[in-house]
């Protein structure tokens, strides 16, 4: 798509079809990004201080060289949006330098000290055991010079104590303060070599750097900023500049509001019941979340034009989230510059309208220039709210230094997905909008009209178009989508419960089929900009059409529209409270597949040596366990290693973390090996006979009647209910998690007791309930259930065994294991024996886990090639120790490749420009770890192969003087 | 405060009243925050203690003779331990004991005992002595009560001894152990109804 326009002029939009599109796509961003501004912001439009402008504009938001005035300027307006960075972008990308967690509370003073007031860094009080925001103040302040603000994290929020403002990571929550200071005495600024970087690659520098970044020379050159914003004059069709006007217009109305004042801000015009009130003060909960998404779709707002417009001072930051304005700004170039060439290199004009500064506050345009720091260069298109999956665009930032965890799945050819995915967003939201606006009679709509040249029609003849009107419609609005209406709506719990849950809330209750779907949009999750807007809307999307769908769906009138749109906004703040687990979820699984990173290439030899090691078992058990060894060791490795970039912390609430992690587990090493799983699983039961048994023994119970095996008085389940039993066994097994597999075991629990109670009204204990589990099993005949149980019982979180899932599960496991020793006379003792075994095996489990384990235990798999002369190579996975020695894989290696004559082979480890033959007496596994743990990645392999005579030392060997002689 | 889950597991012959202790514990207060479950053979309930919250993970267990061996899945792991028998039933006594001494064998090593005598409403059919009880309580060390599942009498009691006997979380803060003596030896009952 970049490529499209982009030498196109201005007029050419109107005709090309393609850029046309991405008006069309800029305008549903546009509107996409007002509704969320609105459900953000709370107080009446206020115009912005400039000065504050200026700041941000330094932070928040570099424009991209290209000049307003140039035609050629913009072309797709993907391209543009990679040339800039948000504050965002800027966060994500250094913060190694400011995410200083072991930091403490005198280092991060002293850093500060020799900081510009505004700086900050966040660290984690050991005291406290809470992040804390520590912000260097102006010099007259005759406290200390450094101030320290608590961070709450609370379920899938963080918000800075004091504050009603929520962020769905720490990365917006530093970006808003960025723009708006909310509670603070004043924004948060970057250092200047962060603020004024032009490119990826300066970021990194001085990602790099790390913590030594505040010592370093970088960090006290100041760079002058240049910025010298040209007025943008462009020469748009008329159509398009008719056009232009309106997106202006409303971009300007967004601008208005700003709260610099939280508390304030987050008041409704029209207060809430106060008991609504006082509920979520008292939980402390925060007032309002900040969907992150009306962060990045911020308006930028064009206003340049206009002054801003003078109100009380604070200007109402909320907005101002929009630390990602790249998305609006995008959107709006799409529309607004439809000139495609080249940008112009360095002059920094910041076209007004590029996105504004971020900060919705409406900048005046002049400050902004002044205060524009050095466009920035090639900017990545992705300001995903988050820096997690690597944006897809950029190519660089994945092969960053860092190993990306995060290569997003890159969608391909991003523009056309998204902008399909955009366009959708939009006609969900077009008839709120659309209703909204002509519901409070003065819209003028601009933010249909713009774009889409035939829908846009009708709504524009029909809307006034003055941008007066629009700015009125602008505050009505906020007024309207107070946060704390929306944490009204949020907090009931019919609404919650029955209008827009996000699917992720009731995993349990969705059927199998739709957490499956669910699991797959994850997928998605994360692109790109476009794709996370549409990721993001998607949830609310469904949840309206499957809950919400009688009511809402179709465009019936049966609820207001109004009531339809706060709906559909906290529809959207549930989803955007999702999103990070599901983004870091979805980065661990990313991370896992890519093999040049330590984690990935862990679990990928784990995963290859499960499947080429079948048989080294000894039980099912057994096996099952070194399964979740190896997935509570990863936990811990993921926890410790800094890998995840950016940190796991600063994107989860910590109490949180755990449970993200052992889903993310699930993800990247059950679901690829769910069908060695069950392969291994089976043959071990089959091999030892259990199955035949339980075959029969089922068969045996299957006749019994319910009475026979236990049941006294309560009514059993009929045939139908019964075979509705089975259908959710038979959706378990096709499940990977061990917890949707349990949440169904759950249901079916539910079932079975629904029908006891109905017919006697009265409370069953286990004294009724597991002799009726007993007959159901025996009913459904199902012998895979057993291997299911056991897959449960081993690999099911530890520390949920001990709640209700996991007294179901063993009641499942009791009541198969009856069933298996039907015949047996003996069977207690047998039962007795074998329970304790599997208590001894559980104990021990649970004990392996306190102890952290140590990096040692990762390392236990090696992949060896054995590189044959005439053939190629056959590579395998080796359960290695770390201590083994080269030796001693050798030996292991003679006898897995069944190689004749084992003398004559050593073992190699080739690298790019060298091959070296390993002593005897090294540890193949150290070196491995050794390797990983260079900064620059290098391909490596473990060889093993015949040694014929000292010639086989590959020349490099020898001239490196490497080769290690064996013997 | 923090909360402390704890898994308590219930032991004793069919019919003794098992779940009945368990549904008026949980139902009786007007704690309405209970989490709806699935059935009564896993029942929760938090209560305050010191500067903890307990939350009881209450998992039944079927007291049938065929059911008998599955009882080490359910033990494990728990904190506490109350095994119950029905004073109008001198079979139920003697599973008492089965199960109390399976406990010292296989149970977990600092499991609290608590026993409770239950349906002490029907006094005038008693066929286990109070003080027999009392005594043999307090010859292993375990809590003991006599309660009555139907007039709501001492469940309450039950619960909260057992509460008392958990000890504190090893790192917790020194001021939570001011606030409560723990004695080993078992309380005394202290009322009796009926």
């Amino acid at each position: 798509m970049d490529s499209s326009t982009p030498s196109e002029s201005p007029f050419c939009g109107l005709t090309n079809r393609s850029s046309s599109f991405f008006k069309l796509v800029d305008t549903f961003a546009l509107e996409i990004g007002e509704l969320k501004k609105e459900m953000v912001q709370t107080a009446p439009a206020l115009d912005k201080d400039p000065v504050e402008l200026e700041g941000l504009q330094g932070g928040a938001y570099l424009q991209p060289p290209h000049c307003s005035g140039l035609v050629g300027e913009w072309d797709s307006g993907y391209d543009s949006l990679r040339r800039r960075m948000s504050v965002l972008d800027r966060l994500t990308e250094t913060h190694q330098v400011w995410l200083l967690l072991a930091v403490s509370e005198d280092e991060a003073s002293s850093i500060l000290l020799k900081q510009p007031p505004g700086v900050f860094l966040v660290r984690k009080s050991a005291v406290l055991q809470k992040k804390v925001l520590s912000v260097r103040l102006d010099e007259d302040h005759s406290e200390s010079p450094i101030s320290h603000f608590n961070i709450r994290e609370s379920q899938y929020a963080f918000s800075i104590e004091g504050s009603g403002i929520s962020f769905a990571d720490l990365f917006h929550l530093v970006a808003f303060y960025c723009v708006s200071r909310d509670i603070l005495p004043f924004t948060l600024k970057l250092p200047e070599a962060i603020s004024s970087a032009k490119t990826q690659k300066e970021l990194e520098e001085v990602a790099q750097l790390g913590a030594g970044f505040w010592d370093s020379a970088l960090c006290s050159r100041r760079r002058a900023s240049p910025a010298v914003c040209r007025r943008l004059s462009r020469t748009l069709g008329p159509q398009q500049a008719k056009r232009t006007g309106d997106v202006e217009e409303s971009r300007q109305r967004h601008l208005g509001v700003h709260s610099d004042s939280a508390p304030p801000t987050l008041q409704p015009h029209t207060p809430p019941p106060s008991s609504f009130q006082d509920s979520s003060r008292s939980i402390a909960a925060p007032l309002c979340f900040v969907n992150p998404l009306f962060l990045q779709t911020h308006p930028r707002s064009p206003q340049v034009h206009r002054p801003p417009q003078s109100e009380p001072e604070k200007a109402a930051d909320s907005e101002q989230l929009s630390s990602e304005p790249d998305v609006d700004q995008t959107k709006l170039n799409c529309k607004a510059r439809p000139s495609p060439p080249p940008r112009p290199p360095p002059p920094r004009s910041m076209p007004s309208r590029r996105p504004a500064p971020p900060p919705p506050g409406p900048p005046a345009p002049i400050s902004r220039t002044k205060s524009m720091p050095v466009p920035v260069a090639p900017r990545q298109q992705t300001s995903t709210r988050r820096p997690a999956p690597a944006p897809p665009t950029v190519g660089t930032r994945t092969s960053s230094p860092t190993k990306s965890t995060t290569s997003p799945n890159r969608p391909p050819p991003r523009p056309k997905q998204p902008d399909l995915e955009a366009l959708r967003c939009h006609i969900a939201l077009d008839d709120e909008t659309i209703a909204r606006a002509l519901s409070r009679a003065n819209l003028p709509s601009c933010q249909p009209a713009p774009a889409t040249e035939e829908p846009s029609q009708n709504l524009t003849e029909s809307l006034p178009e003055s941008g007066e009107r629009g700015r009125q419609r602008l505050s009505d609005m906020s007024i309207s989508t107070s946060s704390s209406d929306s944490l009204e709506y949020s907090r009931s719990p019919g609404f919650s419960l029955d209008l827009a849950p996000s699917p992720s809330q009731h995993p349990a209750e969705d059927s199998s089929e739709d957490d499956e779907d669910v699991e797959e949009d994850d997928e998605d999750y994360g692109v790109g900009m476009e794709a996370d807007l549409e990721s993001r809307l998607r949830p609310i999307l469904k949840a309206r059409r499957r809950r919400v769908g009688v009511s809402l769906g179709g465009g019936s009138f049966v609820l207001p529209r109004s009531l339809k749109g706060r709906f559909s906004k906290v529809g959207g703040m549930f989803s955007s409270l999702m999103t990070p687990e599901k983004r870091a979820v979805k980065r661990i699984a990313e991370l896992s597949r890519d093999k040049s990173s330590y984690f990935g290439s862990l679990v990928q030899n784990y995963i290859s040596f499960v499947q080429e090691n079948r048989s080294c078992h000894t039980s099912g058990m057994d096996f099952l366990q070194t399964v979740r060894q190896f997935m509570t060791q990863m936990k811990a490795y993921l926890r410790q290693s800094s890998e995840l970039d950016p940190p796991l912390e600063s994107l989860i609430p910590e109490d949180q973390i755990d449970r993200v992690l052992e889903k993310a587990m699930h993800k990247c090493v059950l679901k690829p090996l769910k069908s060695d799983i069950e392969v291994i699983l089976h043959d071990f039961q089959v091999n030892s006979g259990a199955l035949q048994q339980l075959r029969e023994n089922l068969a045996l119970a299957k006749n019994k009647k319910p009475q026979e095996l236990g049941v006294d008085g309560a009514v059993p389940p009929d045939s139908m209910a019964i075979e509705k039993i089975r259908q959710k066994f038979l959706n378990m097994r096709k499940m990977y998690s061990p917890d949707q597999k349990v949440s169904l075991l759950l249901r079916v629990c539910k079932l079975i007791y629904t029908i006891m109670q109905d017919n006697s009204g009265r409370m069953y204990g286990a004294d009724d309930f597991l002799p009726m589990l007993t007959y159901v099993v025996a009913q459904c005949d199902m012998p895979q259930l057993d291997t299911e149980v056991q897959y449960m019982m081993e690999l099911l979180d530890p520390t949920l065994l001990q709640g209700e899932g996991g007294y179901y599960l063993t009641s499942a496991y009791g009541a198969m294991a009856l069933i298996k020793n039907f015949q047996e006379e003996q069977a207690a003792q047998i039962l007795s024996s074998e329970a304790r075994n599997t208590l001894h095996q559980w104990h021990r489990r649970r004990t392996a886990q306190r102890s952290v384990p140590s990096v040692d235990d990762f390392q236990n798999f090696l992949r060896v090639a054995l590189q044959e002369v005439g053939s190629g190579c056959t590579a395998k996975t080796l359960q290695v120790q770390p201590y083994s020695t080269a030796e001693e894989v050798c030996s292991l290696c003679a006898f897995k490749f069944k190689v004749p004559d084992p003398e004559n082979y050593a073992l190699f480890l080739i690298t790019e420009d060298m091959s070296q033959q390993l002593a005897p007496d090294t540890h193949p596994q150290q070196i491995k770890a050794e390797l990983h743990s260079r900064p620059l990645a290098q391909v490596f392999h473990f060889v093993y192969r015949k040694v014929d005579n000292l010639n086989l030392c590959s020349q490099a060997d020898i001239s490196n003087g490497n080769c290690l002689q064996v013997e | 405060m923090a909360i402390r889950e704890l898994k308590v597991c219930l032991l004793g012959d069919t019919g003794v009243g098992k779940s009945s202790i368990v549904c008026r514990f949980v139902q009786d207060h007007f704690d309405h925050n209970i989490s709806p479950t699935i059935g009564a053979s896993f029942l929760t309930k938090t209560v305050p203690c010191g500067n903890e919250l307990h939350k009881f993970l209450i998992w039944d267990t079927a007291g049938q003779e065929r059911f008998h061996s599955l009882a080490p899945m359910y033990y494990r792991g728990s904190a506490a331990a109350v095994i119950v028998y029905d004073i109008t039933k001198l079979d139920s006594f003697q599973t008492l004991k089965k199960w109390v001494k399976e406990l010292k064998e296989h149970g977990p090593e600092d499991i609290v005992v608590a026993i409770a005598g239950n349906k002490n409403d029907l006094g005038d059919i008693r066929e286990v002595p109070m003080k027999e009880a009392k005594e043999f309580a307090e010859s292993i060390a375990a809590i003991f009560i006599e309660t009555s599942a139907r007039n709501a009498v001492n469940v309450e009691e039950l619960f909260q001894k057992i509460s008392k006997q958990i000890p504190p979380l090893q790192n917790a803060e020194v001021e939570s152990n001011d606030s409560f003596k723990l004695t080993r030896q078992p309380n005394p009952t202290t009322r009796r109804c009926c």
